[in-house]
């Protein structure tokens, strides 16, 4: 048995646990002070609201409150599964959300070691500021400019009418609606998804590029056996968390560039949730009930997730 | 560090924690106010009273003459709030269930919602004696049959479903203004296309083949033969073909006694093939499912590019397209434009039949006794003959007067219209337009003639071997979770069956058959409520 890392010496002074625990936390009290907001805001956004997730056993009366309506046990999960829709939405989230994390989860980290690989600073900045930008613009906004540049009498179609070629329904296509999806969430999330992977690239020990120089190292070597190895921890982290938000990803974008034509290939869980919540009849213990469902799915996927990445040697979320 | 020093930091989380728990609980604090009158019979007290519309009131609109009429008249100070067209159900279903619902707002009536927000205390329950208080609401409220309905179901009065028709309804049996559609006039000329007051489906889909074929504008590329909507599409060709293919209607008792489904009858087919054939010859614009709004209209009447749009019955939409026409292409709509009504591919005339009402009024459950009876006095004089004719003609010897004969005649200049001079009346917050534009003199007498001949053509072949969806309390009344989930949005559902590939029969008998786990449950329910 591994002796415990706290324990031999403090014990040995004959002090509790509980003691060192307040004495450091004293010792750190400015550190805590500070995360006293954060917490506050944890627990009001994040925890209390979970109290509402017991919405998905209950019949909701707006009158009697989310405690005071009447328990109905498992009835709003019989009609969730009842709806051929929602099991065609789970799959279909799925699909879209790991297709799209295997295509565009590398590019953050390749953009982060291009630009680290540039060493002029103010070219550097200059480039990050230009692939970062999208980012602030919300999904409302480019799936405007989606849509006016691929629409039937948009900028693309009429390039092709000019040319003399025929036009292409791209909006109303069900083969292009994905490839669109991930080609806007590259442009759209690359540039600030690589600002993480560059931070931890700046952690790195400078020693290790300098001893691999005089090695004789070329600039490929030096990315594949020490920049790379240096952030495969972050790299897996953020890969378990993207796991984590499979069933949750992408409402704003499909919302917004999905349309009749290709409601087949558009139909996520998240937007199925927003149909029934607020353009049918009003049921918030029904959409409550598929939102836990996703909720335990995500949970599941990012458990998993964890536990392969520790299974092939790497670290994983939770110790 | 001393313990002052803690001390700054901890005092600042506590205010913030403090600030954000009283936003978080703040209450309005309700302004009340009486009703009592001075001498001269004006109100003393002044109400700030919150309304949310779907008409849309610009910056400093409300200061114009009309809207300060209202103001004084009651002495109320409006908190207006616009609602977009687009988000209405979800914004009012939001604000119904959050509480916020302002003062008194325009609601389109969904009937299980309806019981709903009853059962939970959402809406405001009238007090027992209001017909009496305000006699000319209650006259209205009578006709659209639907408020005695709800009371016999709920015991008390807690909306006012808006009537379509009051004083002037323009034939019976009442059929719904939609499916009527306009054609360029000059262009079927052109073309050598009938001009009739009846066509049929594929009637109309030839006309739109000669007019690509041939031309007769010279657009080329930026012709949209038929420029309709999803919905447009649904009501003018697939209604045409199936009167339960729509929402309204697609529950049904059938001639048999027993409950169907609309979408599932072969009629449906019938109308989803001749939208196909449409789509696949080019007739419909190649986007046309991702138009919202005017965008089908707009392409006739602003920017003269389509040969044919769904117009609707009312005088009021004809009298919008000519002025929109005029001031947009320079053209007046008589001499290019055409009405008519659409049967389907067997000759048969189809639509539903109207219940006498449209939207209805719903009163904040939180409302001031003071406020409910002030917007209640507004809504009774909105209803008088004075208060008609304030709203839809202006004020009388300045807008408008009486000739010789005792019929009123407009004094605007010519191309002004009311609307120009009053933007935004929607202190008609009661009794809907409809009625008052069959005898507003403001629109042309051949447009409201021609509205109301096509309504009693639709009358007479509605009744005469047409199809008409009877309005069905039993079914519409009818409430439960299993038939709140079996609602489909069949715009787009349409919509995307005529785009897939392959057969479109087995395409529909697919999408058909994926529908029955939420449609059949609530036919055995209907069976076992209601079928004979």
């Amino acid at each position: 048995m591994k002796p415990a890392a706290l324990g031999p010496n403090k014990n040995a002074k004959g002090r509790s646990k509980t003691g060192n625990l307040f004495t450091e936390i004293w010792k750190h009290r400015m550190t805590y002070t500070l995360l006293i907001p954060g917490i506050i805001w944890l627990i009001l956004f994040a925890y209390l609201p979970m109290g509402g997730l017991s919405l998905a056993f209950k019949h909701y009366k707006a009158n009697m409150g989310i405690w005071g309506s009447p328990w109905v046990g498992l009835e709003n999960f019989k009609y969730v599964f009842r709806d051929p829709t929602f099991a065609q939405a789970v799959w279909r989230t799925l699909y879209i959300n790991i297709i799209k994390l295997i295509i565009t989860f590398p590019f953050p980290i390749l953009l982060a070691l291009l630009l680290n690989e540039l060493r002029m600073r103010k070219t550097k900045k200059l480039f990050q500021t230009i692939f970062t930008f999208p980012q602030f613009l919300s999904w409302i906004i480019v799936s405007g400019i989606v849509i006016n540049v691929l629409s039937y009498d948009g900028l693309l179609n009429s390039a092709l009418q000019l040319l003399g070629l025929p036009t292409i329904n791209f909006l109303g296509s069900e083969p292009m609606f994905l490839p669109m999806l991930i080609l806007t969430d590259i442009w759209k999330s690359t540039g600030w998804g690589a600002i993480i992977f560059l931070a931890a690239i700046s952690g790195i020990d400078q020693d290790q590029y300098e001893s691999a120089q005089i090695d004789g190292a070329s600039r490929m070597q030096q990315i594949f056996k020490i920049t790379l190895p240096n952030i495969l921890p972050t790299v897996t982290v953020m890969f378990i968390l993207n796991v984590g938000g499979l069933m949750s990803a992408g409402f704003d974008q499909i919302f917004n560039l999905a349309n009749a034509a290709t409601q087949n290939v558009s139909q996520v869980l998240d937007v199925y949730i927003y149909r029934i919540t607020f353009q049918s009849s009003t049921d918030f213990s029904f959409s409550t009930a598929v939102s836990l469902f996703r909720s335990l799915v995500n949970m599941i996927l990012l458990l998993a997730a964890d536990r392969v990445a520790k299974l092939m040697g790497g670290d994983g979320l939770f110790r | 560090m001393n313990t002052k020093k803690l001390f700054k930091p901890l005092l600042a989380v506590a205010l913030s924690a403090v600030m954000l728990t009283v936003t978080a609980c703040g209450k309005d604090t309700a302004s009340s106010g009486g009703n009592e009158k001075d001498a001269d019979g004006n109100y003393k007290d002044k109400l700030k009273i919150s309304v949310a519309q779907t008409t849309e009131v610009k910056d400093g609109v409300l200061d114009n003459e009309f809207h300060k009429f209202w103001m004084d008249k009651f002495n109320v100070e409006w908190d207006y709030n616009y609602v977009q067209w687009d988000s209405w159900p979800e914004k009012l279903r939001l604000w119904i269930n959050s509480g916020d619902l302002p003062d008194v707002a325009s609601w389109n009536y969904v009937h299980g919602d309806f019981m709903n927000y009853v059962d939970q205390g959402l809406l405001y329950k009238f007090p027992d004696d209001w017909k009496e208080r305000w006699p000319n609401v209650a006259a209205a409220y009578k006709l659209t049959g639907l408020g005695d309905k709800l009371e016999e179901l709920t015991g008390g009065t807690y909306i006012l479903p808006k009537p379509v028709y009051y004083q002037n309804k323009p034939a019976d049996p009442l059929v719904n203004q939609i499916g009527v559609i306009a054609i360029r006039k000059d262009w079927a000329k052109a073309v050598g296309f009938e001009l009739k007051d009846a066509y049929t489906t594929s009637e109309l889909i030839h006309y739109a083949e000669l007019v690509k074929e041939k031309d007769p504008g010279k657009l080329g590329s930026k012709l949209v033969p038929i420029s309709y909507t999803a919905d447009d599409a649904l009501t003018n060709i697939i209604m045409a073909n199936s009167e339960h293919s729509r929402v309204e209607s697609a529950f049904y008792k059938g001639e048999d006694g027993k409950f169907h489904w609309g979408p599932a009858d072969p009629e449906t087919l019938t109308g989803l093939k001749l939208m196909q054939k449409a789509y696949k010859e080019g007739l419909l614009n190649p986007e046309f499912y991702t138009w919202k709004n005017n965008e089908g209209s707009d392409n006739f009447r602003v920017k003269g590019v389509a040969a044919m749009m769904s117009l609707g019955g009312l005088a009021s939409y004809r009298q919008d397209m000519d002025k929109n026409m005029q001031k947009n292409l320079g053209v007046s709509s008589d001499d290019l434009v055409h009405t008519a009504i659409v049967l389907g591919d067997d000759g048969k005339y189809r639509n539903l039949e109207q219940p006498n009402f449209w939207s209805a009024l719903i009163f904040s459950p939180n409302i001031s006794k003071e406020k409910f009876e002030r917007i209640m006095d507004i809504i009774d004089y909105s209803t008088t003959k004075e208060g008609q004719m304030l709203l839809n003609m202006g004020f009388e010897g300045k807008d408008w007067k009486y000739d010789e004969n005792k019929e009123p005649v407009s004094l605007l200049p010519e191309g002004t219209t009311l609307e120009d001079k009053y933007p935004a009346r929607f202190e008609g917050l009661y009794i809907l337009g409809d009625d008052f534009s069959i005898v507003n003199p403001a629109i042309k007498k051949e447009y409201r003639d021609r509205a109301v001949e096509l309504f009693k053509e639709k009358a007479k072949l509605g009744s005469e071997g047409g199809k008409l969806a009877t309005y069905d309390w039993d079914v519409q009344l009818y409430d439960s979770k299993a038939k709140s989930q079996a609602s489909f949005d069949y715009q787009n559902e349409y919509a995307n069956l005529i785009l897939q590939g392959g057969d479109l029969e087995a395409n529909w008998k697919k999408w058909v058959q994926s529908k029955q786990s939420l449609v059949q449950p609530v036919l055995d329910e209907l069976n076992s409520k209601f079928a004979k």
